[in-house]
């Protein structure tokens, strides 16, 4: 398969099924860099599937994913994961944050897992923090910030390495609409100065309206949808 | 609030926990596996008693000691036993020959008739044995028809090996000690024998130590699954349930698990029971129907147990503040407090201080005081361990990413780390100051025997009318002896032994080839027809009057009546230096080689047969078995060892050894669960953190430092008390503080190796839930 010109990351022909489910069926995606596609569809229709799948963190059961030229398929699991390190961010609906660290030392946790010292990955995560407006929790544990608060840190951590993907599967799911509206715009601001890609998972038209490109997902098939401007 | 409230409360509670599910019904079932384990163990202890109890009543009713006792006069109501116990392959075997005198003479217990002459009845484990492969030499030693089987009630263990032979003509052999006539089974006047007070101390301490781990981790067992329960209380308190109404039902949850645990509990109970029948734990064995609880304490196991659980919730409870929007115990909990923490063990060492030099001599210490004291010095571990890991966590500094995903998770939840490590804490506490009571104590129950185990591992005595020239010739043939020392044994008078006097003074005699006597004195030169005055031995005064060129000596006769036997001591009697023996003694006395004794003083020595075995023959102890059976049915050679061991001193090590392992294991199973539970519970965290990158081998780690660090802490408390519980309690034996450092860190090892298992068996379950399936939401 050969991917769209230009595009960072693409998809051709994904197949994916959880024993008699199927959550895949033939999907198509392509990104740019710095460009933000929201994947849209009802619940069940595969589009975390969709994303985990992109981001290397679940295989295919067919079809071809390349990313900056490279087929995945070929690439081992600790590649993978190097590459999840290295050149991903995520955010999850819940921010995932580990309730045992304070946050900013899961905001430089991934940092330290790619071996930068800790004084060096904390002063980074400060930086991050700052930007998403939340360097006041710095010392404060998960469980003690509310929780647009704790999804600011979830993208703080997603940023801090400098991905060139970022990964967010409904990242406002838990938020009100004032708080996530927030969220929205400064994770789209952050990718965009750092001209970061970004999948962005949602079935809310209002979060998606911060993409520059819609994919709604329906039964496992892909489908690019032409925004009206 | 009222009981009704209460009962509604928990009532409300124990629907929760079985309406919650698929989820529920695990969490429930794991609770109810954790509490089982602990109540059939609990079960087991309270059986244990009943067991040995039934043991010692079955042995008393089937004994048929007779000595110093009057034999009663043939009747049709007697019959005449004869001992034949013998060993085989290191098992004892019970073995008695039978005759009965008349119709009316009684079976033994747990036999219908007599077997006839040539016949035997067995125990099923010797039926068991006799028919398999290994046990050719011990059917030619019971070359017998086995005709039947000895009954439950006349055996004290379903392994035990045991047979009832008939035989004829025994009554010619009665002599009040290995042959006797009897009237009836069973010891007439059963007298009751002290307990000595050390062992009595090794008891109640073995006892607590053992339960004291299973108490803790019952506690343990119904917090399972606490951090998801704290959601959905969190969840009641939203709909209007209040603070105290929600930890009631909180309590309500526990106490399902709890009672399935208590029905679980029984099952366990009950196939453990009728497993034990068919096990044999160093030498004993029980029958299934032994271990019956006494009901009093399977009472109080079935009232305690779902007290405690529903206790236990609501302390737990008590510094979580349980809002509607969530529970407030992820924020940093308050610090714990020392001060009460310490009363414990001072409690506890303020109990047994009294007590100490109070276990030697009358043994008048308290029983109650002692029992209290361990207790508290054990609880004192468990309310001492959050305090340590706690303090220490709080100070560990910074390292790699899994040592800081470690010390945080620790820092954030000690308390939880901490009562996984309890049980295993106060085990190896309790197991160290019992291994240092028991070295302590150990030389007074372990005696040597003084015997020459290089010399000969085997003796056996002659009987009457054999020649002992042609017994040794038999022995020295047997497969697998190397060599054979004869020696006859006798006494010498200065006076005929029939007489009202007696002789004023005596004498031994041995008589024996030179090579054998070379075994006993050091012979300068030596040439049959010598005879020899021993110099040199202990506790050997008349020797040197009597071995007087010309005097003459009187044979001690053998039996009550017999001929007076007359030596001359020969002008030509040498001296010779007295050595120790094989027996491990310096004999004193005449040494005769076989031409010096008088031919009819051939009848006033008893002949014994001194044995050295080929180690490289490994049957050989058989071999000389057999070979003294068919010389003599009743013969029963003696094996020899360098030391012997006090029977009750034994019986409570090999009990603490038996519980020590159970108890171990259990614990190891109760870490196992809630490790698993643990993890089960951060799925979707592991998942997410794979997603980023999070190597494998990262988040492994975490977990292994996770344990290892309160395992460490909680290993070195342990170790703390262990050591001071064990020098009180060897204080309070009289006997001076030494630490075996050899079971204290084995011990120590056991405990540490437990964990590692744990850690290890949890590794699998780890990297599945890492998969990233658990980020799958729908």
């Amino acid at each position: 398969m050969i991917a769209p010109a230009g595009s960072l990351l693409a998809a051709h022909d994904l197949r994916k099924a959880y024993g008699p489910t199927v959550a895949l069926d033939g999907a198509e995606f392509s990104i740019h860099p710095g460009e933000v596609v929201a994947v849209m569809g009802p619940s069940g229709s595969g589009k975390s599937t969709l994303l985990h799948c992109l981001a290397g963190i679940v295989p295919p059961d067919s079809g071809s994913i390349t990313y900056d030229g490279r087929e995945m398929a070929t690439m081992s699991d600790a590649q993978r994961s190097a590459l999840r390190r290295s050149e991903f961010g995520f955010v999850f609906q819940f921010g995932q944050l580990v309730p045992e660290l304070t946050c900013v030392e899961n905001v430089a946790l991934p940092l330290r897992l790619n071996g930068t010292s800790r004084k060096e990955a904390e002063r980074a995560a400060l930086d991050w923090m700052q930007r998403l407006e939340v360097d006041d929790l710095r010392g404060k544990r998960p469980g003690e910030v509310s929780g647009g608060q704790g999804q600011r840190v979830a993208v703080a951590r997603a940023l801090v390495t400098g991905p060139r993907v970022l990964f967010a599967d409904e990242p406002t799911g838990a938020l009100d609409s004032l708080n996530g509206e927030r969220v929205m715009e400064l994770l789209t601001d952050a990718a965009r100065s750092t001209n970061a890609a970004v999948v962005l998972v949602t079935h809310e038209a209002r979060v998606a309206a911060y993409s520059d490109r819609e994919i709604v997902v329906r039964d496992g098939r892909s489908r690019d949808m032409e925004r009206a401007v | 609030m009222s009981p009704a409230g209460w009962g509604r409360d928990l009532r409300l509670g124990l629907r929760f926990a079985f309406s919650g599910g698929r989820e529920g019904w695990l969490r429930v079932t794991l609770t109810a596996v954790g509490v089982g384990l602990g109540v059939a163990l609990l079960l087991l202890s309270t059986a244990l008693p009943n067991a040995l109890s039934v043991r010692d009543h079955r042995e008393r009713d089937r004994s048929d000691y007779t000595y110093s006792q009057t034999p009663p006069p043939r009747g049709d109501d007697t019959f005449v036993i004869a001992d034949t116990n013998t060993t085989f392959h290191d098992k004892d075997v019970r073995g008695r020959l039978v005759e009965p005198e008349g119709p009316k003479a009684p079976p033994p217990p747990g036999v219908d008739t007599y077997p006839a002459r040539g016949e035997m009845v067995v125990s099923p484990a010797l039926e068991e044995l006799l028919r398999s492969d290994d046990a050719a030499l011990l059917r030619q030693r019971l070359p017998y028809k086995v005709v039947g089987t000895i009954h439950e009630s006349g055996l004290i263990g379903s392994h035990e090996l045991a047979y009832y032979a008939g035989a004829s003509g025994l009554a010619d052999r009665i002599d009040g000690s290995q042959v006797a006539r009897l009237k009836e089974y069973g010891s007439p006047n059963p007298v009751a024998e002290r307990a000595d007070p050390v062992l009595v101390l090794l008891n109640l301490v073995v006892i607590v130590v053992l339960l004291m781990p299973v108490a803790v981790f019952i506690a343990a067992a119904v917090r399972v699954g606490g951090e998801r329960r704290d959601r959905r209380l969190a969840a009641l308190r939203l709909v209007g349930s209040d603070s105290a109404m929600t930890r009631r039902i909180a309590a309500g949850e526990a106490l399902a698990g709890a009672l399935l645990g208590l029905v679980l509990g029984a099952g366990f109970f009950w196939v453990g029971r009728e497993v034990a029948g068919s096990v044999e734990v160093m030498g004993v064995s029980v029958f299934p129907s032994y271990l019956n609880p006494s009901p009093l304490l399977a009472a109080l196991v079935a009232v305690a147990v779902p007290a405690a659980a529903v206790l236990v919730t609501l302390l737990a409870l008590r510094g979580v503040v349980i809002e509607p929007l969530g529970v407030v115990r992820t924020a940093k909990p308050a610090r714990r407090r020392l001060w009460w923490r310490l009363l414990l063990p001072v409690a506890g060492l303020g109990m047994l201080a009294p007590m100490i030099g109070k276990g030697r001599g009358d043994g008048e210490f308290n029983q109650y005081l002692v029992t209290a004291g361990v207790l508290l010095l054990l609880v004192g571990v468990t309310a001492l361990l959050p305090w340590l890991v706690e303090t220490v966590v709080a100070r560990l500094g910074s390292g790699g990413v899994a040592w800081q995903l470690a010390v945080r998770r620790l820092q954030l939840s000690s308390g939880t780390a901490a009562r996984m490590v309890n049980g295993i804490a106060v085990a190896v506490a309790g197991a160290i100051a019992l291994q240092m009571l028991f070295a302590g104590v150990d030389a007074d129950y372990t005696k040597s025997t003084g015997k020459d185990v290089q010399r000969a591992q085997m003796q056996l005595s002659v009987p009457d009318g054999r020649s002992l020239a042609t017994e040794s010739a038999r022995f020295t043939a047997t497969k697998g002896v190397r060599r054979v020392i004869a020696l006859s044994e006798g006494s010498l008078g200065d006076a005929a032994w029939g007489t009202d006097s007696g002789p004023a003074k005596s004498t031994q005699v041995t008589v024996g080839s030179c090579a054998a006597l070379r075994e006993v004195a050091a012979l300068p030169t030596c040439r049959d027809g010598d005879a020899f005055a021993l110099h040199g031995a202990e506790y050997d005064t008349d020797t040197a009057t009597l071995a007087t060129p010309g005097r003459v000596l009187h044979f001690s006769p053998r039996g009550d009546e017999g001929p007076d036997v007359t030596w001359t001591v020969p002008a030509g009697v040498r001296r010779a230096e007295t050595v120790v023996d094989p027996t491990g003694m310096r004999r004193g006395g005449f040494l005769l080689t076989p031409s010096a004794l008088p031919a009819k003083a051939a009848a006033q020595v008893s002949g014994q047969l001194y044995l050295s075995l080929d180690p490289t023959v490994p049957e050989a102890a058989e071999y000389v078995r057999n070979v003294a059976v068919s010389m003599d049915p009743l013969q029963n050679p003696s094996v020899w060892s360098a030391t012997e061991r006090s029977r009750g001193y034994d019986s409570i090590r090999t009990g603490l050894l038996v519980g020590a392992v159970c108890v171990l294991a259990l614990i190891g199973a109760s870490l196992l669960v809630s490790q698993l539970e643990q993890l089960r519970e951060r799925r979707k965290l592991l998942s997410s953190l794979v997603a980023f990158g999070t190597r494998r081998r990262t988040l492994s780690l975490s977990v292994l430092w996770q344990t290892a660090i309160p395992v460490t802490l909680g290993l070195l408390l342990s170790l703390a008390v262990g050591l001071a519980l064990g020098a009180v309690l060897l204080r309070m034996t009289g006997t001076g503080v030494t630490v075996d450092w050899t079971s204290v860190l084995s011990m120590s090892g056991a405990g540490a190796g437990v964990v590692l298992a744990v850690t290890l068996l949890s590794l699998p379950p780890l990297l599945r839930l890492m998969r990233p399936d658990g980020l799958r939401t729908e």
